[in-house]
């Protein structure tokens, strides 16, 4: 008989419905339903027809890999997330796409994840996750193609498991800073174990066919690719700080107003991360364009 | 397996299976959003929701604890986050906690437990999802298994030629390597077999169903249920 791991670490972080307060996941699933519908779109441009079964096939993989153990430690052994796995073989697009797909079943048949909570699940896993690993794909990939796929995996998780925990706390939802910092720990570990199955996944995937992970080529274009990045890991740290310090952004942007009733420190915490993410975008602009000039 | 009872439940044929999709899918989100902004202390309303969700699952001629002990797979989540709620000392919301993801967990099962895949997939193309979506969902739906219990054979194949003695790391790696390259020669299976059965790209939806009275009235009750105990309790 096999022993089972004693402990598996699991980093998939489905936030169930009676989590999120109401101006969460309305704001989530508004910002999340536009998102899905322009990635579709990016996804069906550049996908021919023979590519609709195997988007399809590739996320039941995904939930089949999802049962591998992988040994890690003494009686402990973690899983594939997948989102980096999915990104560096069809592209940010389509995996964005297979992982709706499979939140969506997730939510409604197998009890994973909330459906008012999917636009928040949505965001943290298929959109957010999805960029962290396509743009370190991308950033790093010239330097090192380990070193970028193992980026990929663990920025990925812990994008996406941050921005859960972020909206947790922004809902109210209370935690001792000890239990904060204890969830930070094993993000941290879920994250490098995910970066280090991606990596064994993919090496072992290439061997039997390299042809199957040349969707992606890593472009030229990292300055771009990197202040994106940046931001994005800005926005994940400002989403944290917000929800553990909200006086702080609030005082930034609502001056002198001393109320902690938590739609303000909702807004206050969403504010501070768009001009984070406004300033960045513009700081990216502006580079790009002086370089192309 | 797990899929085999909700796909069997699903092809019933009780007044609640034969309502509308769209109709079941509105109902879903309405008793949703009113579950969700109900406030802690407001016990009573919960056991009210609890009821309408028993009445409704008797309606529909299912198992009340087969539903209610699938349901309970988001209780290990929420139990986690309701003991810390309660350790910090608001134990009302700890119990709403817990109550609200499992009711909702409840009513989400309800709707796929009433309604086939292709049911509910409709609905949502209806309300304009993009069909691609709708497309890779049913994909998906429909492979997951196939494939699961391919990795279940391939476990089982590598533990009898000793992969417990000398397993680690690379070999579920190279598990999940197979997996991959047999999941790709799949969907290249698929789609050919697909353009064998003369498949043009797209495929052509069948005709919704008309929208009866029958629905309407399913919803205005239901909605006209929910939000009474919203306001009343």
């Amino acid at each position: 008989m096999k022993k089972r791991p004693a402990f598996v670490v699991t980093s998939s972080m489905h936030i169930p419905d009676g989590f999120l307060s109401t101006p969460v996941w309305a704001t989530l699933d508004v910002v999340s339903a536009p998102a899905v519908a322009w990635v579709t779109r990016r996804a069906q441009r550049d996908t021919q027809d023979h590519r609709i079964p195997l988007l399809g096939v590739m996320g039941a993989f995904v939930f089949a890999a999802q049962m591998v153990n992988f040994p890690v430690g003494p009686g402990t052994s973690g899983h594939l997330v997948g989102g980096a796995l999915l990104t560096v073989v069809l592209g940010p697009a389509a995996a964005s796409l297979v992982l709706t797909a499979i939140l969506v079943l997730q939510a409604l048949i197998f009890q994973d994840g909330g459906v008012l909570a999917l636009g928040a699940n949505i965001f943290n896993m298929a959109l957010a996750g999805v960029a962290a690993a396509y743009l370190s794909y991308r950033l790093w990939g010239q330097a090192s193609r380990s070193g970028a796929i193992f980026a990929a995996g663990a920025l990925s998780v812990m994008t996406s498991a941050s921005f859960a925990l972020g909206q947790l706390l922004i809902s109210g939802v209370p935690m001792t800073g000890g239990v904060f910092w204890a969830s930070l720990g094993l993000f941290v570990i879920s994250a490098l174990i995910e970066g280090a199955i991606t990596v064994a996944a993919v090496r072992s995937i290439e061997r039997l066919n390299p042809a199957w992970v040349s969707g992606l080529q890593p472009e030229s274009s990292r300055t771009v690719t990197g202040v994106a990045l940046a931001a994005l890991l800005l926005v994940v740290l400002g989403t944290l700080i917000a929800s553990v310090a909200p006086d702080g952004i609030q005082r930034l942007t609502a001056q002198g107003v001393d109320s902690t009733t938590w739609l303000q420190r909702t807004m206050g915490g969403l504010a501070g991360i768009a001009m984070i993410f406004a300033l960045c975008y513009l700081g990216g602009k502006l580079k790009s364009r002086r370089r192309s000039a | 397996m797990h899929h085999l009872v909700i796909d069997r439940w699903s092809r019933g044929s009780s007044s609640l299976h034969q309502r509308d999709p769209r109709a079941k899918l509105a109902t879903l989100l309405a008793f949703l959003i009113v579950l969700s902004t109900t406030r802690p202390a407001a016990q009573w309303a919960f056991a009210a929701y609890a009821i309408l969700l028993i009445v409704a699952v008797n309606r529909a001629r299912l198992p009340i604890l087969g539903l209610a002990g699938r349901a309970a797979l988001v209780l290990p989540f929420s139990a986690t986050f309701a003991l810390l709620t309660w350790w910090s000392g608001d134990s009302l919301r700890a119990l709403a906690l817990a109550e609200k993801s499992f009711l909702s967990g409840m009513a989400a099962l309800l709707l796929v437990a009433t309604t086939p895949l292709t049911g509910w997939t409709a609905a949502l193309e209806s309300w304009r999802v993009p069909r691609m979506l709708i497309l890779v969902i049913q994909f998906v739906y429909r492979y997951l298994f196939v494939i699961a219990e391919q990795a279940q054979r391939m476990r089982w194949a590598a533990l009898c030629r000793g992969s417990h003695k000398a397993g680690g790391f690379r070999l579920a790696a190279g598990l999940v390597g197979v997996l991959f390259a047999r999941s790709w020669q799949r969907a290249d299976g698929i789609y050919h077999a697909m353009l064998a059965r003369g498949f043009r790209g797209r495929f052509v939806p069948a005709a919704p169903p008309p929208f009866r009275a029958a629905d309407v009235l399913f919803f205005s009750a239901c909605l006209a249920g929910c939000l009474a105990v919203r306001i009343l309790l």
